[in-house]
């Protein structure tokens, strides 16, 4: 009992610690100083009429849905004898791993430095700083030379990367038992079996209704959707994170679906926030990065090449050149098992107070990466906007994708859950694709990865991203990458 | 009411096996680790903490004197507490853990350890019914933590990358 008050205690401590540095907190300090004004609110009972005067003029909700937002995607505290990289993974052979894939990425990075003589980072000449400036909405006509830029890595040298993944302790022995894994990742990492999976994605099941079986057009409206749209939109009028999160597990109406994600991600586009992404822009325009090249080629390579997703290649651009340029993004290391990508400034190597991080958020992009941010395209056209979604997309879950780790929702977890539940229910179809030298995982690594967009249909990709939001796991692409085996 | 870490000897696994110790086939899933307090001074074990390495069971045992007059005898403390949900997988494997002595409902420790006299033994010893003024001194010292934290600095970034407007930079360093 007292070690739940005491571990509560440090939850709330943390969580207030957190919200004090947010706008949040300025607005609701600011509106208890205007509320004085008030004639309900009385001197003798101060806090309570302020609590009052929160609760009916929505702010208290606000506050819930902040608070919702912190527990949601920050692990709760853990021991406090855990060092802060046990709170990143705490296995320690997957954090030696992550390592060695890092200083890899990194290497390559250097010698494509070295080989092409091009800088890490480059402030723009001025006049360079206006062409760019003129030309923001429409980068996507620029046709610069990026032939002898490469991908950093590609899925499948990642794969291999994981397939090589050991636990030392962990002796699988020479004999086969039913214990023997034939698949591809060898670490016992803990994966949900079916009955399990049933229980957890439980609004998933027959008897409960679902958008994109049960408003199919052979189905009378009446049945399901009508009435399911009506609840949507009252989540919608009360504005609560939780309730929308747990109405999402039964997919999204088209209409409603921007303004469900914005309130699930707890994104509410205030002028600090446009002035923000304004800030991000700004940067762009003064420095030009390497990393830069390697967003434009993958945008080119991808995107652009995709039915769907031509049409947003330069709301493409302004979203991911402004990302690589935000250090908010940086505090996601704490729970990500990546670190940051670290240098100095030339002519001060190892001197601590000239130390950055490149790029500025951390994130090197890697084949493919552009397609996180393509189905937002669909869902929100004012760049600021588009941008905070896809940033608490990503740091909430598609870090996850491209990460070595042994979290429930982190790619190793994935690929294991999709081989367990295929060697353990569809066996002869398993048998047979390793007969053949397919093995299952190579054929569904990239879906998972990119979590499956640029293979489905955006409706069914659409839809597909409500139950990641909605149950708040990437879980879901283990289990369509396995359905889609069946 | 200070805490400090108490030192002890830490002896390293003795593997219980049966029959011959040398074969190395049919490996033991049961090791015991003793240890010792090398002070004589007594003190009152509040808490345990360890970083575990693949055990899934720990049980605790004791050696408690009751008198002088009489043989120690070995008492259980904890038995079979699970650190691993399920041991075939990674779960709990490397986890950092505290036990406590409230945790234990017989966690009687040997009269030579605990420093009060046997008739003045909290209450912690009686399952259930933890010491009020035990209990209330726990809570504020965690409310005093809270506040603490509360009163320092928030934790938000000020969004410059680069050092004063300069980002040139060398290659990337491998730590």
């Amino acid at each position: 009992m007292l070690q739940e008050e005491s571990d509560l205690s440090l939850v709330i401590a943390q969580i207030v610690q957190k919200l004090k540095g947010s706008n949040l907190y300025a607005q609701l300090e600011r509106q208890a100083w205007a509320s004085l004004q008030r004639p309900e609110i009385k001197l003798e009972s101060l806090k309570e009429d302020i609590k009052e005067f929160f609760k009916i003029s929505g702010w208290e909700k606000k506050l819930q849905n902040a608070v919702y937002s912190e527990l949601s995607v920050f692990p709760l505290p853990s021991h406090p004898a855990a060092p802060p990289e046990h709170l990143k993974e705490p296995l320690v052979y997957m954090r030696k791993a992550q390592g060695s894939w890092e200083k890899r990425i990194l290497k390559s990075l250097n010698s494509m430095c070295t080989e092409l003589s091009i800088p890490l980072a480059r402030k723009r000449p001025v006049g360079e700083q206006k062409e760019l400036l003129n030309k923001w909405n429409e980068m996507g006509t620029d046709e610069p030379d990026l032939s002898l830029f490469r991908p950093v890595y590609a899925p499948k040298d990642f794969l291999e990367v994981l397939i090589n993944l050991r636990n030392p302790n962990y002796e699988n022995g020479d004999s086969l038992s039913f214990r023997t894994h034939l698949g591809l990742i060898q670490v016992p990492l803990k994966v949900k079996d079916i009955p399990e999976l049933k229980e957890f994605f439980v609004e998933l099941g027959l008897t409960t209704g679902q958008l994109g079986i049960d408003d199919s057009t052979q189905v009378p409206p009446e049945l399901f959707e009508n009435e399911h749209v009506r609840i949507g939109q009252k989540v919608l009028a009360e504005q609560d994170s939780a309730a929308a999160q747990q109405y999402i597990r039964q997919g999204s109406p088209t209409a409603l679906r921007a303004e469900l994600w914005a309130l699930i991600l707890n994104i509410s586009s205030q002028p600090e926030d446009i002035l923000y992404y304004e800030q991000l822009k700004t940067n762009v325009i003064q420095h030009d990065l390497l990393v830069d090249s390697l967003i434009y080629k993958d945008v080119k390579l991808t995107a652009s090449n995709d039915d769907y997703y031509f049409v947003f290649e330069d709301y493409l651009y302004q979203v991911l050149l402004c990302f690589s340029r935000d250090t908010s993004v940086l505090g996601h290391f704490a729970y990500n098992s990546a670190s940051p990508p670290k240098s100095y400034i030339r002519g001060k190597l190892g001197l601590e107070e000239y130390a950055v991080f490149y790029p500025p958020n951390g994130v090197i992009p890697f084949h493919g990466f552009s397609m996180y941010v393509a189905p937002l395209c669909f869902l929100y056209h004012e760049p600021s906007k588009l941008y905070q979604i896809f940033r608490e997309m990503y740091v909430r879950f598609f870090f996850r994708l491209h990460s070595i780790s042994s979290h429930p929702s982190g790619i190793v977890s994935l690929c294991l859950l999709f081989e367990t539940l295929l060697q353990t229910y569809l066996p002869q179809l398993f048998y047979h694709l390793r007969e053949i030298g397919a093995q299952p995982l190579r054929i569904s690594f990239k879906w998972m990865v990119r979590a499956f967009s640029g293979y489905l249909a955006t409706d069914q990709l659409l839809l597909l991203w409500d139950r990641i939001l909605g149950y708040n796991s990437l879980e879901i692409l283990a289990a369509r990458a396995y359905c889609q085996l069946l | 009411m200070s805490r400090v870490s108490v030192p002890c000897h830490v002896k390293g696994t003795v593997a219980l096996q049966v029959g011959d110790v040398r074969t190395s086939q049919g490996r033991p899933g049961v090791l015991v680790i003793d240890v010792t307090f090398p002070s004589v001074a007594p003190f009152e074990l509040q808490e345990i903490m360890f970083k575990n390495y693949y055990t899934a069971f720990l049980s605790i045992r004791v050696r408690q004197h009751t008198s002088p007059h009489t043989p120690a005898k070995w008492v259980t403390c904890l038995r079979d507490y699970c650190l691993m949900p399920d041991p075939h997988s990674e779960e709990g494997a490397q986890e950092y853990v505290s036990l406590f002595k409230h945790q234990s409902p017989s966690m009687t420790f040997p009269k030579w350890l605990s420093h009060p006299v046997p008739c003045e033994q909290p209450a912690p010893l009686i399952e259930g019914l933890p010491d009020p003024s035990r209990v209330s001194s726990e809570v504020q010292q965690m409310w005093a933590l809270t506040e603490m934290i509360r009163a320092s600095h928030t934790s938000t970034r000020i969004g410059r990358f680069d050092v004063d407007g300069c980002y040139d930079l060398n290659l990337l360093s491998y730590t």
